[in-house]
């Protein structure tokens, strides 16, 4: 559904997107992730056609972008990061004006029935008629998605869509766009990632304008770089390194944590290979006393971390994650 | 071409709501209205007092209220023009660039030069509600006397096409910043340019005198104000709009460009 070839985008000498490709299928939600000023929003802006690419292309609905402008913009709608509002039309004439020049087709009745859809959809009909530039930030936003959705499109591409909301609002946000996938292709950019992780199927990481990572948040937070690690918590302070070492697959044991009534053990294990029946055996065999057992999983916030912090290897992670 | 022509009017439509709902039209409106009238008011009553005079005193000849009034207050509008167009233009393209909303245009099926005409239209659409104030002033002259109706048309549609022809340059113009104080001020300095780019030309010889005198957007209106519908004019004119609004379709090219 999306296409993004190869795509460079300079600005004079600055590159700001280097040689970016991914691809989106009908239907899912791609994340796109990076530290601010990595190249999320030029990226977008060239996908929404706003901006032409200086190399590569991008394809929208099996439309290139730069070649059929008009084609892939009528099968996109676009939040920027900044709602582009109208401070002196009310939200229902903002959205009037949306559907004129996105949907031209529709008659005068379609199009008030676009609009009233659309602004309950959103959740932005009780403001119909405040003017958009006495709306709070939530409004704001929503006013944003609004115009986005307003032509019904194809291909939604939302840049920080819950930037400066509460967390109600983020969670509403957040539910509306996962409603939204399925009968659009989404893009959304953030640097919140537990967002991500909440609501994309396949997550982009960016830095310094390239790729550094494409997989889905599964995937990225289970085993990056391979190794997969345990903690294993025993009702014992009696050293236990030694018993554990010996469990098949185990790559290296360390004490991560001890107490006065219990330690702490962190278990390295071959890449893809599970051992954790095996150390529960050895541990309850071996009298220990068995607490707690979990992979440890490298936080989205670690991976990104890493991902785009030149030089720094691979580590599994301190605390295990609570990514839900 | 009929979406062309929606998404023309769309965008026109807008641009005429928003300046029609911003306090900074009535104000012009009213200030236009204000020194316009003052200059109605004086014309009137230099006319009405040499009428009187070559009346009584055996003037040489018959005072004609088109020629010795409604002449001189046409050229008068264009300066007010000068003054107040640049305040119309300044925020057509300015103030969408500075507050993001150029995003929604751009990234809508919508293109360049549809966005350009219909903000030249909204623009035109304005200066509109502007001449329909001076004709307000000028029917009082029909419920006194009988001023000949056709060089009064003929004046109209001269300062259609000299404003017009502003119109087109001031929105270039606003389409190069996002500041609308710059565009503003940038596009005064322009027109005033435009204006007295002939007033060297006597000095630099006869051929630059005459490409100056042609370049000058003054001297292409005189003749509107007398009556006189000449193609020359009106082809200077046009060819000054198109070059403008060319203008502002490529800068909005080049925009995308640098991002």
């Amino acid at each position: 559904m999306i296409e993004v070839q190869h795509l460079t985008k300079r600005y004079g000498r600055f590159t700001a997107v280097d040689d970016v490709s991914f691809k989106v299928e009908k239907g899912e939600i791609l994340g796109f992730l990076g530290p601010n000023g990595a190249g999320k929003t030029s990226t977008m802006r060239v996908i929404t056609g706003y901006m032409p690419p200086s190399e590569g292309k991008a394809v929208v609905a099996g439309f290139d972008v730069f070649t059929h402008p008009i084609e892939a913009k009528r099968r996109t709608g676009y939040l920027p990061e900044t709602p582009p509002l109208y401070p002196d039309m009310t939200v229902r004439e903002y959205l009037t004006f949306a559907a004129r020049i996105k949907a031209g087709e529709l008659s005068t009745n379609d199009r008030k029935t676009r609009v009233e859809e659309v602004m309950k959809k959103t959740h932005v009909d009780d403001m119909a008629n405040r003017q958009c530039g006495k709306l709070s930030k939530g409004y704001r936003q929503r006013v944003g998605l609004a115009q986005a959705l307003i032509h019904d499109p194809e291909v939604l591409v939302l840049d920080e869509p819950t930037a400066g909301l509460d967390p109600k609002q983020i969670t509403e946000t957040r539910d509306l766009i996962r409603n939204l996938a399925g009968n659009h292709t989404i893009v959304l950019s953030t640097h919140i990632l537990p967002e991500v992780a909440q609501t994309c199927r396949k997550v982009v990481i960016i830095n310094k304008g390239k790729v550094v990572a494409i997989d889905t948040p599964e995937n990225l937070t289970h085993e990056l770089k391979g190794a997969s690690a345990l903690y294993v918590q025993v009702g014992s302070t009696q050293d236990a390194t030694s018993m554990l070492s010996e469990i098949a697959g185990v790559r290296a044991v360390t004490i991560a944590d001890r107490h006065d009534e219990f330690t702490g053990y962190e278990i390295e294990s071959e890449p893809n290979r599970d051992i954790r029946q095996d150390v529960a055996r050895t541990v309850v065999n071996g009298g220990l006393g068995l607490l707690e057992l979990r992979p440890m999983r490298m936080s989205l916030e670690e991976i990104f971390l890493q991902l785009t912090t030149e030089d720094q290897p691979a580590a599994p992670a301190k605390e295990a994650a609570n990514v839900q | 071409m009929s979406s062309s022509l929606r998404n023309i009017s769309a965008i026109a439509g807008k641009e005429l709501r928003s300046f029609y709902s911003s306090p900074i039209a009535w104000v012009m409106l009213g200030l236009f209205a204000a020194i316009f009238g003052w200059f109605f008011s004086s014309a009137l009553a230099y006319f009405a007092s040499a009428a009187m005079r070559s009346q009584f005193g055996g003037g040489p000849q018959r005072m004609n209220v088109n020629l010795e009034m409604i002449r001189p207050l046409f050229s008068n509008t264009t300066v007010l023009i000068l003054f107040l167009l640049p305040m119309v233009t300044m925020r057509t393209y300015s103030e969408e660039k500075r507050s993001g909303t150029i995003e929604l245009l751009l990234t809508s099926p919508l293109k360049d030069i549809e966005i350009i005409l219909g903000k030249y239209l909204g623009a035109m659409g304005m200066y509109l509600g502007m001449l329909g104030v001076t004709a307000a002033y000028l029917s009082v002259l029909f419920l006194a006397g009988n001023p000949a109706v056709k060089p009064i048309l003929s004046g109209y549609l001269g300062l259609l096409l000299f404003g017009g022809g502003f119109i087109a340059m001031g929105l270039f113009i606003s389409s190069l910043t996002s500041n609308q104080m710059v565009a503003g001020a940038a596009s005064f300095v322009v027109f005033l340019l435009l204006w007295v780019v002939s007033w060297l030309g006597e000095s630099m010889g006869p051929t630059m005198s005459s490409i100056l005198s042609y370049l000058s957007i003054t001297e292409h209106f005189d003749d509107f104000g007398k009556g006189i519908i000449d193609t020359k004019h009106i082809v200077f004119y046009l060819s000054f709009i198109v070059f403008g609004l060319f203008l502002a379709t490529k800068s909005v090219d080049s925009d995308r460009w640098r991002g």
